[in-house]
């Protein structure tokens, strides 16, 4: 199957002045990200994530490398991958005096939409997000949840392949920004959607990506999916185990699932790639040894730590 | 390419122009109020200098003129300045859509206003002033609003490049040019006493051929023989090199990052 992104040698700078030299932001950029799924570009701010977004979406011109979407080349193609896919960025800005059904019919006709097709389009989205009574808002009078709603709801009024999402749930309260999440699994559930989605919100993205790939300095540091970068790094859940009577002698480095083990005194410490599918026989291994159970005690790993390991 | 397809995207600039006019009371404003302050005084104007009726007409001819081709072109230069005054360009232009469909689809409600505007400022000038509009009959009439069109759509083209090339910023610098155009083609006067030099850069400004048009239906001897040929010919002209300079600095806008600068 044909990847939904590939990226080969990416580079862009921006000119910075006269005589001055110019701020390289993506340097030698490589990514595949598969059709299907749901992929999270992770990064600090000025790690070249909105620069990445913008050139796989068409709007900025990369200085060297080759990037395709959908099969299409972003600078060759740009017209034909334009209709295929959609773009939902954070701090959402529409035209100020333009309801939020006269911002959606905008943008649908932008895509060629008309008639029946663009009515019945516009109200499935103003129903999808939960827009239909603010239809005749204003968006200078929307809240930012709303208009954050809006610019969801006219990311999808193409019925986009590929929908891009710059922090789609930033300003967003929590509730919506769970709703927003469950619609994004939804999408990608139902109809197949691939979705590119950036954010800082670390726990959105273990929740929502299959792959991430973290960017630093316009620079890929890591890609993969969420456990396959723990294990690489040894990153995992936390599991400790305290006996009262003695740890029972056993080599804990070679248990199933184990990516680091420490014993201190009557504590045994272990780092494990996933501990609610390793810890039952985990526990009857050492029940074997010994017949008094340990006192448990479960960290999970996040994706605080993957992030932190990797970008510093 | 669908045509129905392609319609609907023109039509997606002009309803928004539209909407965008019908709520913003400045916009009425400004299709209603500069123009009678225009006519009014520049009339008044007249009647102070005790002017001849057929100068009378000459000089008001020049502030309908001015007036049909502010309103528009401003329906053009609007048409990206909205996205860029909302900081929405960057969802414009990741739809597919191309120059040609903003340029038309503005356009057409410039058009629409221009006439609007045309229309009530030929009616004053009939009632206050008695100019005789009827006089370069039906097809003279529509070939010189044709010219003035043509005009506006040059203004607001060269606006366009600009704000896509400079940024908001540039606005005033592109309106303030709409403005030397109206200086070198003799809005008020006849590009004959226009000094040396200035008289024959007049000679490439579209609108002093369709004025010199116009104006010899009221009378005043033609200064070039084929006035139609040259003014149509320098607007297509024009046209075309506005439009292929509009296409570069879109690329170049691409290229620098700047419409993405224009959605932050």
């Amino acid at each position: 199957m044909q990847p939904a992104i590939e990226v080969q040698g990416l580079y862009k700078s921006f000119p910075t002045g006269f005589f001055k030299p110019p701020r390289e932001v993506l340097q030698g950029l490589d990514l595949e990200v598969a059709a299907g799924s749901i992929f999270g570009v992770l990064g600090p701010n000025g790690a070249g994530k909105t620069t990445l977004i913008s050139i796989l979406t068409t709007v900025l011109l990369p200085d060297r490398g080759r990037a395709a979407v959908l099969g299409l080349d972003v600078v060759e193609d740009a017209a034909r991958l334009r209709e295929r896919i959609n773009l939902a960025a954070s701090s959402a800005r529409f035209l100020w005096t333009l309801t939020v059904e006269e911002c959606l019919r905008f943008y649908g006709r932008l895509y060629g939409l008309g008639g029946r097709v663009l009515a019945d389009k516009v109200e499935e989205l103003l129903h999808l997000f939960r827009l239909t009574t603010h239809r005749r808002t204003k968006f200078e009078s929307l809240s930012t949840g709303l208009k954050q709603r809006l610019a969801l709801a006219k990311a999808l009024i193409n019925t986009p392949e590929l929908l891009f999402l710059d922090e789609p749930t930033s300003g967003l309260d929590p509730e919506m920004a769970r709703h927003t999440q469950e619609e994004i699994l939804r999408l990608n559930r139902d109809t197949g959607l691939t979705i590119l989605l950036t954010t800082h919100n670390l726990r959105e993205a273990e929740m929502l990506c299959s792959g991430v790939t973290f960017l630093k300095d316009g620079r890929l540091l890591a890609t993969g999916t969420i456990p396959e970068l723990q294990a690489r790094l040894g990153l995992g859940d936390r599991l400790s185990l305290t006996f009262k009577n003695g740890v029972p002698p056993l080599d804990y480095q070679r248990l199933p699932g184990v990516l680091s083990a420490e014993v201190r005194d009557s504590q045994v410490l272990l780092v494990l790639d996933r501990v609610e599918t390793r810890l039952a026989l985990l526990l009857e291994e050492i029940t074997r040894q010994s017949p008094h159970p340990p006192e448990v005690r479960v960290k999970e790993a996040d994706l605080e730590e993957l992030y932190r390991e990797i970008t510093h | 390419m669908k045509l129905p397809t392609e319609l609907n995207k023109i039509w997606a600039f002009a309803t928004r122009s539209l909407l965008v006019n019908r709520r913003n009371v400045f916009a009425v404003f400004e299709m209603l109020f500069w123009p009678l302050i225009g006519i009014l005084s520049v009339g008044l104007l007249t009647r102070f200098l005790r002017l001849e009726a057929d100068i009378v007409t000459f000089v008001l001819i020049g502030a309908v003129s001015m007036n049909v081709i502010q309103i528009a072109q401003l329906d053009l230069s609007y048409s990206l300045l909205y996205d860029v005054w909302s900081k929405s360009l960057k969802h414009t232009f990741i739809a597919p859509i191309s120059l040609t469909h903003v340029l038309v689809g503005a356009g057409l409600v410039g058009l629409l206003r221009g006439f609007l505007v045309f229309l009530v400022m030929g009616l004053l000038s009939m009632w206050l002033f008695d100019m005789d509009l009827s006089r370069p009959g039906l097809p003279g009439l529509l070939i010189f609003l044709l010219g003035l069109f043509l005009n506006a759509a040059i203004i607001g083209m060269s606006v366009l490049a600009l704000v896509l090339r400079f940024g908001h910023r540039s606005e005033v610098a592109a309106w303030s040019f709409s403005y030397l155009l109206f200086l070198l083609c003799g809005l008020y006067y006849p590009v004959t006493i226009l000094p040396a030099g200035l008289r024959e850069v007049a000679q490439f400004v579209p609108l002093t051929h369709f004025l010199d048009y116009f104006r010899h239906f009221y009378g005043f001897p033609l200064l070039s023989p084929r006035p139609l040929v040259y003014g149509f010919g320098q607007s297509v002209i024009y046209l075309g090199l506005g439009y292929l300079l509009l296409r570069w600095t879109l690329a170049g806008a691409l290229r620098r990052g700047t419409i993405l600068k224009l959605s932050e």
